[in-house]
């Protein structure tokens, strides 16, 4: 069981198909409820909580300050602000009872790859807190742009087919505020992530399943995988997916002609159930 | 082993618009920060912007962006 549909789901079949949880505690991130952080480049991108001497920790295999860096920096994004990857079908759903919804550039992009706000609209934030993000000149970079339900859907499928993952954002756990569409190594959540083993993107509810008897290895899908999870089998020659690191956002799914890939419910593999 | 990355900002002064360190690295490892951070109400300015050596732990010490830099800016050690 995810803990956040323990937690908020309150009787929908996830957490994030709650509305209370796009409305409840809009903007109620106080001064001394935030990470106190003071402004440095070198934290740019969104990993200002990984500090030096936690890489330091991880470069000399000091396991135990690793372990409690990792369990620092998560009790803080888990209370603030972390995500948790979603289907494109389930982002979809999420669209369909949410408004407003806006694009904007993405802060990650802009750091990583200084790219210009005219190439960078992959942000989509959610919610009144939308009529008035020119309070936030940084994140306003480029202006907003409004979606209707349709266009949102539109964008999102599009940003999927260019091979993005969706992602849902909490800004004050567990209020939801937005739909980020994320690829490594940009993305400073992943990255983070992946690289750093912080819990500070959850796995999604789903896991990729590959059928070895229709995969036909032409590897259409490997270059989808953001969370390398996906290789090729050069003695099988065919599409292996390690399910333990499967993130479940559903990208090789939809690029295999063969539909030999499938999503499963996370919650039906017993030892997947409690991975995320 | 973890590399010294630093960065002459009286010589790297539009990073925003020049990002060739940022585009040339293989590991994407330089990133753009700045030292006054989002704020509400206050604008960054291009000129704000400075690089840095976000993901550090991530640099092989290949020197692309050494040698790549117009401004003789960026300098690697271990």
């Amino acid at each position: 069981m995810c803990q956040w549909c323990d937690k908020y789901a309150e009787g929908y079949s996830r957490w994030y198909f709650n509305p209370a949880n796009y409305a409840r505690k809009l903007y109620k991130i106080r001064k001394d409820e935030g990470p106190d952080l003071e402004p440095n480049p070198i934290v740019a991108g969104g990993m200002s909580l990984v500090k030096q001497d936690f890489i330091e920790a991880l470069d000399r295999k000091d396991h135990e300050a690793i372990a409690k860096h990792r369990h620092d920096i998560e009790q803080l994004a888990w209370r603030v602000h972390f995500g948790q990857v979603v289907t494109l079908e389930d982002t979809l759903k999420v669209i369909d009872f949410i408004y407003p919804i806006a694009l904007m550039t993405c802060a990650c992009r802009r750091s990583m790859l200084g790219l210009p706000d005219e190439e960078n609209f992959t942000c989509m934030g959610m919610g009144p807190g939308m009529y008035k993000w020119e309070r936030w000149p940084d994140t306003y970079r480029g202006g907003l742009q409004f979606l209707t339900p349709d266009e949102a859907k539109d964008a999102v499928t599009k940003m999927n087919q260019r091979g993005l993952v969706q992602t849902l954002f909490t800004f004050g756990t567990p209020y939801l505020g937005g739909i980020c569409n994320c690829d490594y190594p940009d993305c400073s959540a992943i990255r983070t992530t992946i690289d750093f083993g912080v819990q500070f993107l959850w796995k999604g509810h789903h896991v990729a399943k590959v059928d070895n008897d229709l995969c036909n290895g032409c590897a259409s899908c490997i270059h989808r995988c953001q969370f390398k999870a996906l290789s090729f089998s050069a003695t099988q020659e065919k599409a292996y997916i390690d399910q333990f690191q499967c993130f479940g956002c559903g990208l090789c799914v939809t690029e295999c002609p063969q539909e030999a890939i499938s999503l499963v419910e996370r919650s039906s593999l017993p030892a997947l159930a409690n991975v995320w | 082993m973890l590399p010294t990355i630093t960065v002459d900002y009286k010589k790297c002064l539009d990073p925003l618009s020049c990002r060739k360190c940022l585009l040339i690295c293989p590991t994407h490892v330089l990133g753009l920060g700045t030292r006054v951070g989002p704020r509400k109400f206050k604008e960054i300015y291009r000129s704000q912007f400075l690089v840095a050596g976000v993901r550090f732990e991530k640099c092989s010490g290949c020197m692309d962006c050494v040698n790549g830099c117009p401004n003789n800016a960026i300098q690697v050690s271990f």
